[in-house]
């Protein structure tokens, strides 16, 4: 298999280039516009490129990923309003920088140590993912049964609530994902005589829903908050001022490569983790965090950006999604005929070398529309929720009635919009949900097979999992999850 | 030392919602295969749905046990008009998409919607709308290729048009 050809595809591809660049130019938008989320951006475009072919589709989903990582933090940086979770940790010290008038050298230092990072990432998915695909074929049904159930677990206990709440989202998504005929049987599930229902709930409209239209609901509640403008200049940073934060970008950037790759976490949770980690190695800074301290925001930023690459190690190699983008992205995929896998990756590695060629590229126009064009910027995420939001909620029906022609999918999405709304609002995660929707297939295909291997004997498979290393391992990891969530765990640590 | 937790406005009746619809899935996962084979078709719905069974016991158990709030309302925290209105708007949108259109439905949606939410000026809101649908439309027909019901308006008579013009 020749690597390059693949690797250099969306460069040789003039439509292929122009996705790409169009993606990321319209990420940072939807990353940085406070209501718009890349997840709910890539959601809703699924089910306008499903009709596509697979490569011009998943370059343009690509773009608005690595776009919208970065452009969450512009609006943290200008407006103290994360417009991602992943810059959450961004606005501590963004905001404080811009109320002193160095919005502009945060954005630029930002953008550079977003660009390094992003590659990193991009370089550990190409070094890594061959060699854990080599390694995933090892797997038996029941281990990737506990990878599917880590995912989920790892994803709802760390998104901030009760684990109990997020074990809920997470058992709710695999029984959406159940519904309709059974594959193995047709036999029906969670039917309810319904023959709409036999085909399953599209996960897309599930998505829409529970991303697009619960978002915009809860967006409603502060409609009315007034733009905060900001003078910007000088945005390109010096390179004396890069050199003396790289040492900080790669070490916050391994930190997002090694999160990311976790089954279910992201972005999100790279970033917390690089601040703090940022606040502990940083003897002098010039600034106290809290208040305007650049390596307040060059640790975070290195870390989500390189948690994108670390990202699709776990969605490439066995089939479990990253973080919620990734989950999206494995829909995607099934949609175009392809199962994202060890075997995919030894059956057509063409298409991986490709996304790692398509990321790359994507990093790079991320830098260049990063450092230019901030005039425009401004105007843009000062357009009123008033008129955004009602846009936002067109495209959302437009993008569920698109996936099949059907009003069946709008009522869907709406019906998972307003659960989705209450669920936000009473501290449930949603990314388990989704999750659970995408993981509930490999979920229940592998029970059945690792049950039926062992010819129905609980206990055998039981001995199964204890007397295999691997199997042993994963199993520790999902009690520990379960453990170190738990009340008794917090009582216990707080004596 | 922290105030207590509170319990926010229809916290309590959304929990007993959840415990409520999870046993009567649990009911259902029941009945796909009962206890038959543990390679069941329903082995894995009955497992999953239990589990939320389980949990949505365990959290309304813990929301019993905090004391209602009594800052936040139902009407402005919970549940705002603005909420109510938007959620009845888009099954509105979704009734009217087929016999009206998708230009004419998302027209009518969009200048609603723009003046229920910046009470601006009725030209204004329209003008904002017509600007948006034609944008979406252009993008989405001309370019994503998805087809939208086209009810009272000649879709196909202008895409020949537009593409005449090329």
């Amino acid at each position: 298999m020749d690597i390059l050809p693949n690797l250099l595809m969306p460069l040789t591809h003039l439509d292929l280039l122009a996705l790409i660049a169009a993606g990321t130019f319209a990420g940072i938008y939807v990353g940085a516009i406070p209501g718009l989320s890349v997840t709910m951006a890539v959601s809703i475009l699924i089910s306008f490129t499903f009709s596509w072919d697979v490569y011009p589709a998943l370059a343009l989903m690509i773009g608005i990923y690595m776009g919208g990582v970065y452009g969450g933090s512009r609006t943290a940086i200008l407006l103290n309003i994360p417009g991602a979770p992943s810059a959450i940790a961004t606005a501590l010290d963004g905001f404080p920088l811009a109320q002193k008038g160095r919005a502009g050298e945060a954005i630029g230092i930002v953008t550079v140590v977003s660009f390094i990072g992003g590659f990193i990432g991009i370089f550990a998915l190409a070094g890594l993912a061959p060699v854990l695909s080599d390694f995933a074929l090892r797997f038996q049904p029941r281990d990737f049964m506990l990878l599917a159930i880590m995912g989920i677990l790892l994803v709802g206990s760390l998104s901030g609530g009760s684990l109990t709440k997020g074990v809920f989202a997470g058992a709710l998504g695999i029984g959406i994902g159940a519904v309709g005929m059974d594959p193995l049987t047709v036999q029906d599930r969670f039917v309810f005589g319904l023959d709409e229902l036999r085909g399953g709930i599209s996960f897309v409209a599930v998505m829409i829903g529970m991303f697009g239209v619960s978002e915009a609901l809860m967006q409603l509640h502060n409609v009315h908050t007034p733009a905060v403008r900001q003078k910007i200049d000088g945005i390109v940073p010096s390179w004396a001022k890069v050199r003396k934060h790289l040492p900080l970008g790669l070490q916050s950037s391994a930190i997002g490569t090694v999160v990311g790759a976790l089954p279910g976490t992201g972005g999100d949770i790279a970033s917390l983790m690089a601040y703090d980690q940022a606040k502990r190695v940083t003897r002098n800074p010039e600034t106290p965090f809290g208040e305007g301290a650049v390596e307040g925001l060059v640790a975070p930023e290195a870390a989500n950006n390189a948690a994108v690459g670390g990202a699709f190690i776990p969605m490439m190699t066995l089939g479990i999604p990253g973080d919620a983008v990734t989950a999206i992205m494995i829909g995607a995929l099934f949609i175009h005929g392809l199962n994202p896998g060890p075997m995919l990756m030894i059956e057509q590695p063409n298409m991986f070398w490709f996304i790692v060629g398509s990321l790359a590229l994507a990093n790079c126009f991320m830098l260049l529309f990063g450092l230019t064009g901030i005039r425009l910027f401004v105007k843009v995420v000062e357009l009123p929720r008033t008129i955004l939001l009602p846009v936002i909620l067109v495209l959302s029906i437009v993008g569920a009635y698109a996936i099949n022609n059907s009003l069946t999918d709008v009522y869907w999405m709406l019906g998972f919009g307003v659960l989705g709304y209450f669920m936000r609002l009473y501290g449930y995660p949603l990314a388990p949900v989704i999750l659970g929707v995408i993981l509930s297939r490999l979920l229940d295909d592998n029970w059945r097979r690792a049950i039926i291997s062992t010819r129905e004997d609980f206990g055998a498979m039981l001995m199964g999992i204890f007397t295999s290393p691997l199997s042993l391992t994963l199993l520790l990891a999902v009690v520990m999850i379960l453990v170190t969530n738990s009340p008794w765990w917090a009582r216990w640590r707080g004596r | 030392m922290d105030p207590k937790p509170t319990r926010r406005p229809g916290e309590l009746a959304f929990t007993i919602f959840l415990a409520a619809a999870s046993l009567g899935l649990l009911w259902s996962a029941y009945g796909i295969a009962g206890f038959e084979a543990l390679s069941s078709p329903g082995a894995v719905p009955m497992a999953t749905t239990a589990i939320m069974v389980v949990s949505a016991l365990v959290v309304l158990f813990e929301t019993l046990r905090r004391p209602a709030g009594r800052i936040q309302t139902l009407r402005r925290d919970i549940l705002p008009p603005a909420v109510i209105v938007t959620i009845a708007m888009i099954a509105l949108y979704a009734l009217l998409l087929r016999p009206l259109g998708f230009i004419p439905t998302s027209l009518l949606f969009l200048t609603a919607m723009i003046w229920f939410l910046s009470r601006r000026g009725l030209l204004f809101c329209l003008g904002v709308a017509f600007g948006t649908v034609l944008l979406i439309w252009l993008i989405f027909r001309m370019v994503f290729s998805v087809l939208m019901p086209p009810g009272i308006v000649p879709e196909g008579r202008i895409v020949a048009f537009l593409m005449s013009l090329f």
